[in-house]
């Protein structure tokens, strides 16, 4: 995984071969979806997507990517279903804690919800090049700010990822213990974050010196070297999404669907 | 053409000031220097004398991106860059930092879409985006690129392109901040050569540098000294004067130059230099124009370490140092055996090394970019793992201990500082690494004032470290790494970004561990440093050790193309001699007039 790429898995399948702006409309529908539709559709989502990867020969990197999400999203489970406040049916005495229904189904509601959008992130991740989606939206007049902001939040985690990587490494050599008690593990931390966040900064502010001084944003007119396919069938795709959006939000609003 | 005089300079710096917002002192006052077509200006000086802001002022990112007060004027060709409608100054002017991986686009995924960049925010038309990427690509030779990932790319090919990508947009000025700063030596050759290239088809180049080689390449240079101009001139007179006034030692090639009473024009000029020396030594006069004194060590027989000795230590504020060894602990034996370690993604970096590093032994690792050096030193303290072979400290393999734990014996500095500081205070950053070790806060107390001694930062315990500057930054990390009191210490690039004061106290730093019978092993680019402060040299090449021995060893004429096939040359002293045909091999300018003598 290097910063340019982001987690862009190289390939050419019908999901690579969408329009980035296409993939994105796609992704905000079914974010939408997932948060304001009731939950019964949550399995529905999770499943298409799931297909959709396995379609486009992504499962395993899928898998792979949903190993630090699947621990966030078992401990908001646990979490509520023992501390959801004003619970009052018990299933499952643990100890001086309880398991409560309205815990366990608001925890499972709320990390399916995670989960769906955690999936269809990744996917549109796994398939979309960072600067294929600048130029989409650059194309479409998006400002180069807005552009810009896209862009760096692609390769943010990535980078940080690097960067966290190498800081934890020097600490390390430094006789900083990453073993024994959670508290001790988790005050081992603190060394890392301003490391991390102060460097980034430096990097961001380098990283705009270096678009600044190839005049990015600079100049109106701006042309475009790499063509970023656009197929008929996108723009029928788009059509359609903005359509089941709006069909989404109305429901969601009880204008339809009673 | 009937225009009178000569044309007016692309690159005009007129009376310049600068001084940033919250600041009391400016960082810039009254520069003025104008770089003519073609023409390089090489920009000297020590830590903080206002370089970088000269540089981004130059480049019009002052006050237009960075926020400062001006005074004075920079105009690029005819435009004055304080009142420049924005985009004016595109493809007029360009700038390159010292971060290989920080001047490109990070978006685009080859070469040739990283050039395209700046024609497309041009508003260059698609059909003639080719043209003109391959046409820079064929100029500046790095043809061979064009379709490679950026990212994949060394530091050297980086820089590269990183410029192409500015002078593709037609650009006639190009500015640039320590563009070598962070290169091996082969990376910093072709970034020379390649300045030397563009300014043959007429670009106009202001360059920041520390290094006297890239600087002596320069048609001029302008020193600085706190924020103000001390000389302008050929960059041997320049540099010469510059450290009379600083109070530092003159670089090498300069100092030999002054001893053949050749031009300071000519201060680079090697074979010039040898050819002086030669005239000199066959009238029998060396002694008495040589202006260093006398009492230089043997340069050859001698197989200790200089540092004590050479120059750079002896005259700065560091051979006031004052660290020893506050605890008594042994002496500790590094042992590497049959050492190959290969990454997840194939990449086999080290094909089995085989040494072993005797307490008090100071060892330069020496190499190119991807020669397997940083790779084989973060297997002495667990960073790495071996993938086959072992190492050993004192006889004990390192596996299934932790990195932790592994620090009480091996201290490990880090080329960039920034990824290790984050207290709040430089004092409390000393002492993290000591306090992580458990050791009793009173012995603390002393660890961290001989440490922070020892770098000369002792009068800055309460600064944030981020309130310092790079070098000092470097320094404090330097210390944190001494106050744990380190059996070995391994230091990774410890020059880069330090100006010559920096570098003697890490000099010193070396010289006191081996004093107190502790290792050290520094990976570093800078052959002279590497001469002067180390006992032993390894040369490494595609993962394999290629050459091991005191310096006068591995340095010496025979060892000329087995170095030069990895990218290193001998220090410039060594050069001279060897130009000069002499049998023994000199790592400084004392230690050749020394040897002149006899």
């Amino acid at each position: 995984m290097t910063a340019t790429s982001g987690y862009f898995v190289a390939g050419s399948s019908w999901l690579h071969r969408r329009n980035p702006l296409t993939k994105l409309l796609a992704l905000g529908l079914i974010l939408l979806s997932a948060f304001l539709l009731p939950p019964v559709v949550l399995p529905v989502l999770a499943a298409v997507i799931v297909a959709a990867a396995w379609s486009a020969g992504l499962l395993r990197p899928m898998v792979r990517a949903m190993r630090i999400p699947a621990l966030l999203l078992l401990s908001i489970v646990v979490v509520n279903a023992l501390f959801f406040p004003g619970a009052k049916e018990a299933l499952v005495n643990v100890g001086p804690l309880s398991i409560t229904r309205e815990g366990l189904t608001f925890g499972f509601i709320s990390a399916g919800r995670l989960l769906v959008a955690f999936l269809a992130s990744v996917v549109f991740l796994f398939t979309t090049l960072a600067d294929d989606m600048l130029e989409a939206l650059i194309a479409r007049g998006a400002s180069h700010r807005i552009a810009f902001v896209v862009l760096s939040a692609v390769q943010l985690v990535p980078r940080m990822r690097s960067r966290a990587d190498a800081i934890l490494a020097a600490q390390q050599a430094r006789g900083l213990s990453l073993e024994g008690s959670f508290v001790r593990r988790i005050r081992a931390l603190v060394p890392l974050i301003a490391p991390v966040l102060l460097g980034s900064l430096v990097d961001a502010r380098e990283r705009t010196f270096a678009l600044e001084a190839r005049g990015f944003g600079a100049r109106p007119g701006r042309t475009a070297y790499r063509i970023v396919a656009d197929p008929p069938i996108d723009r029928w795709l788009r059509i359609l999404i903005v359509v089941a959006a709006v069909a989404v939000v109305l429901a969601a609003l009880g204008v339809i669907g009673r | 053409m009937t225009t009178e005089g000569p044309a007016e300079a692309p690159l005009r710096i007129l009376a310049l000031g600068a001084r940033y917002p919250g600041r009391r002192e400016s960082s810039l006052h009254d520069i003025s220097v104008e770089v003519g077509a073609g023409e390089r200006v090489g920009v000297a000086g020590r830590t903080g004398a206002g370089k970088s802001t000269l540089a981004l002022a130059a480049a019009g990112f002052i006050p237009r991106v960075v926020r400062a007060k001006l005074d004075g004027r920079v105009v690029i060709e005819g435009i004055d860059a304080a009142t420049a409608a924005p985009g004016a100054l595109l493809g007029r002017v360009g700038i390159v930092f010292a971060t290989p991986a920080n001047q490109l686009s990070a978006s685009k995924l080859t070469v040739r879409e990283e050039l395209a960049f700046g024609l497309e925010n041009l508003g260059v038309p698609r059909a003639e985006m080719d043209a003109r990427i391959d046409t820079t690509l064929a100029r500046l030779a790095i043809g061979h690129l064009a379709d490679r990932e950026p990212f994949a790319l060394s530091g050297g090919e980086q820089q590269r392109v990183a410029i192409a990508s500015i002078v593709a947009m037609g650009t006639n000025v190009l500015v640039l901040d320590e563009p070598t700063a962070q290169l091996d030596p082969a990376g910093t050759a072709s970034v020379v050569a390649l300045l030397r290239e563009l300014a043959g088809g007429g670009t106009s180049i202001l360059c920041v540098e520390h290094d006297p080689d890239v600087l002596g390449q320069m048609d001029r240079c302008l020193i600085l000294d706190g924020g103000g101009a001390i000389s302008l001139d050929v960059p041997g007179a320049a540099l010469a004067g510059a450290e009379e006034l600083a109070g530092t030692v003159p670089p090498t090639l300069i100092r030999l130059a002054t001893a053949a009473s050749i031009d300071l024009s000519r201060a680079f000029d090697e074979p010039a230099i040898a050819a002086g020396l030669l005239g000199r030594a066959a009238s029998r006069e060396s002694a008495a124009a040589d202006r260093t004194p006398a009492g230089g060590q043997s340069p050859s027989g001698d197989q200790s370490p200089a540092g004590s000795q050479s120059p750079a230590a002896s005259q700065s504020p560091a051979a006031s140092l004052t660290w020893a060894p506050a605890r008594d602990r042994p002496s500790v034996r590094v042992t590497v055996d049959g050492l190959v370690h290969r990454y997840p993604t194939g990449l086999e970096a080290v094909r089995g090394v085989s040494l072993t590093i005797e307490p008090g032994e100071t060892v330069a690792v020496l190499g190119q970019n991807g020669s397997g050096k940083t790779t084989l030193v973060k297997h002495f303290n667990g960073l790495l793992r071996p993938t086959t072979g072992r190492v050993l400290l004192d006889g004990e393999a390192t596996a299934g201990r932790s990195i932790s734990q592994l620090a009480r014996t091996v201290g490990f500095v880090f080329q960039n500082p920034d990824e290790q500081l984050f207290e709040r205070s430089v004092e409390r950053e000393v002492a993290f690494g000591p306090r992580n070790l458990g050791i009793a806060a009173a012995e603390i107390g002393a660890l961290v004032s001989d440490s922070l001694a020892a770098v000369g930062l002792n009068d800055q315990r309460s600064t944030n470290p981020y309130d310092l500057d790079l070098s000092r930054r470097k320094l404090v990390a330097l210390a944190g790494v001494l106050a744990m009191d380190p059996g070995v210490l391994v230091l990774d690039e410890p020059t880069t970004g330090q100006d010559a004061d920096g570098i003697a106290r890490v000099g010193a730093v070396i010289e006191a561990m081996r004093a107190a019978g502790r290792s050290v092993v520094a990976i570093t680019h800078d052959m002279e440093f590497a001469g002067s402060h180390f006992g032993r040299i390894i040369v490494m090449r595609e993962g394999v050790v290629v050459a091991d021995g005191p310096p006068d060893v591995v340095f010496a004429p025979a060892n000329r193309e087995l170095l030069a096939s990895t990218g290193l040359t001998p220090p410039p002293a060594a050069r001279i001699a060897a130009l000069m045909g002499l049998t023994v091999v000199p790592l400084d300018a004392p230690g050749l007039l020394a040897a002149l003598r006899r």
